[in-house]
């Protein structure tokens, strides 16, 4: 962040016609990512899947996924602990796969 | 679904993604999720797309930019693994590190790629595995993409070859294992580290320092990426910044677990029987996509109308487009470009009709390349766990007024 500002200070005093010059510090001053908001539905269970689920990536990483059956959802948690070993209790899977399901649940159609 | 349907459910889950398979799709294949919105903020470098997450950033290409077959820097696709990414770096500092089971360990600075080897120039489509994921149903694991995680661009670096050949390469090396900087957040959690067996190594494999004449940009790897024409790019790492040669396979995560298909003819199976054995995604196969006109697009009975869109396949070459607009009894050949680009690139096509009737109209574009393989109708791709290589007819709606 520092290098960044310090960067920027002096691409602006070295304020020149020179193009190349530039281009130059354009490409070192490196980029500012933007915050996205996904927001999550209110609902019963929501603070804790916050605090478990937004760890690693957004929660449109969720959203992405559609409405889905809660079987669905507790594989994706599960996956979420033995593949990338989130760090999810034994005893607090039911509570997110809850709130996923109440929240993100498909409805089955005849 | 009816298409009215599908327009308005486009509509109405805008920029965020719901995708979402019905009851009634158990084991089936449909089209991909199509139209949906490029959200309202623009990614650095970028202008807006379809952005799925922020964090990591996962931002989907729009329809209509495939009507031309180079794909503009802030449009191209962007699929980042891990959240932890470097927003700053200085290139005159950067380096990749070679090491392993080679004679002599080195770095290679990124003022030494472009001073010290020779600049070789290719261009190739980037197409993720998942592109059109969607499309599958049940859902298979990964992110939902519609049909833009691709693009295709005219990148510029060394061989991976002539950097290999500085550290030298030992008796016993037989994969290349290649990391970037992006990095997981939770330190359990693996690495996205990608290897390519040392017989796949080819002249055409190159560490790109330039994207269509520019600097790549940080959401597509700058400073450098490696660049694998005719495979998806599970293993096109960006921010490359060590290489590591060993002798047996690495095991990876994101080499053994995903990106991979099953091992049979069809590269099928079901939810229920699982197929017991997986190979590497690797070789695209052919594939095509209309990029104008766009669904719900009102275009004039009795006046030109002209379809385009880019085809593309691993490798091989195009040899035809074919446009039918009778849900595909019957089909028209559509007129290729030169195929100057080489046959890695997206090979555009163009096709003029004259809508005769008002109401819908349904467009279907489908292309064979010179091994005579051709794309299968939506429904008639098959399932994969992963969701991997969908290749279906495209197909796109258009409304006929008078
Ligand atoms: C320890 C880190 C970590 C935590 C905690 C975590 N995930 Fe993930 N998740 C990942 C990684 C890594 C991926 C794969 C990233 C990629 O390929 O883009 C992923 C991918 C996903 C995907 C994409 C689909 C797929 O099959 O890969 C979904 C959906 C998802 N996570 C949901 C969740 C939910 C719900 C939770 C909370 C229970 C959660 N994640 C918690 C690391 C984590």
């Amino acid at each position: 962040m520092k290098k960044t500002t310090v960067l920027a200070l002096t691409a602006a005093m070295l304020l020149t016609s020179l193009s190349a010059a530039e281009k130059k510090v354009e490409v070192q001053k490196g980029i500012k990512m933007p915050y996205m908001e996904f927001p999550m539905k209110q609902g019963k269970g929501m603070y804790s899947t916050k605090g478990k689920c937004n760890m690693c990536h957004s929660w449109g990483y969720v959203l992405n996924q559609g409405p889905q059956s809660k079987a669905f959802w507790r594989k994706k948690v599960i996956k979420m602990i033995d593949v990338f070993q989130a760090p999810i209790r034994n005893e607090d899977i039911d509570e997110v796969v809850e709130y996923l399901y109440a929240n993100y649940g498909k409805r089955v159609k005849g | 679904m009816q298409r009215r349907d599908f327009f308005k459910k486009a509509a109405l889950i805008a920029g965020s993604a719901a995708v979402g398979s019905t009851a009634a799709d158990a084991d089936t294949t449909t089209h991909p999720v199509d139209n949906r919105k490029v959200a309202n903020i623009a990614f650095p470098q970028k202008r807006p797309l379809i952005t799925y997450s922020d964090r990591p950033p996962l931002l989907e290409t729009p329809r209509e930019v495939f009507a031309t077959p180079i794909t503009p820097n802030d449009l191209f696709f962007v699929r980042w693994h891990m959240p932890m990414i470097p927003t700053y770096i200085n290139p005159h500092y950067f380096s990749i590190k070679i090491d392993g089971e080679v004679k002599k360990p080195v770095k290679i600075s990124f003022d030494s790629l472009k001073r010290d080897f020779e600049p070789v120039e290719i261009t190739s489509v980037l197409q993720c595995g998942g592109n059109s994921r969607s499309a599958f149903h049940p859902t298979p694991g990964g992110i939902q993409w519609g049909p833009g995680a691709m693009g295709c661009a005219k990148w510029k670096g060394v061989r991976l070859k002539d950097v290999l050949a500085k550290a030298g390469l030992k008796k016993n090396a037989g994969w290349i294992k290649f990391h970037g900087l992006e990095k997981p957040v939770y330190t359990k959690t693996d690495g996205f580290v990608r290897a390519l067996e040392l017989s796949k190594l080819h002249d055409k494999i190159i560490i790109a320092y330039e994207m269509n004449g520019e600097a790549l940009p940080y959401l597509n790897g700058f400073p450098v990426r490696l660049i694998l024409p005719g495979f998806y790019s599970d293993s096109w790492v960006k921010m490359l910044s060590n290489i590591t040669v060993t002798g047996t396979k690495p095991k990876l995560h994101f080499m053994d677990h995903a990106y991979r298909v099953p091992d049979n003819d069809c590269e099928c199976e079901t939810p229920d029987n699982l197929a017991p054995k997986t190979k590497p995604i690797e070789e695209m196969n052919v594939n095509s996509l209309i990029g104008y006109p766009t669904g719900g697009t009102k275009v004039k009975q009795g006046a030109d109308l002209i379809v385009r869109g880019v085809a593309f396949d691993g490798g091989h070459g195009i040899t035809k487009v074919e446009i039918s607009t009778d849900g595909g009894s019957s089909w028209q050949e559509a007129t290729l470009d030169d195929g100057s680009q080489g046959p890695y690139a997206y090979r555009s096509f163009r096709y003029t009709l004259k809508p005769a009737q008002t109401g819908a109209l349904t467009l279907m574009a489908r292309a064979t390349n010179t091994k005579g393989e051709t794309q299968p109708f939506a429904q008639d791709v098959k399932w994969n766990r992963g969701g991997y290589k969908y290749n279906g007819i495209d197909e796109v709606t258009v409304e006929v007024v008078s």
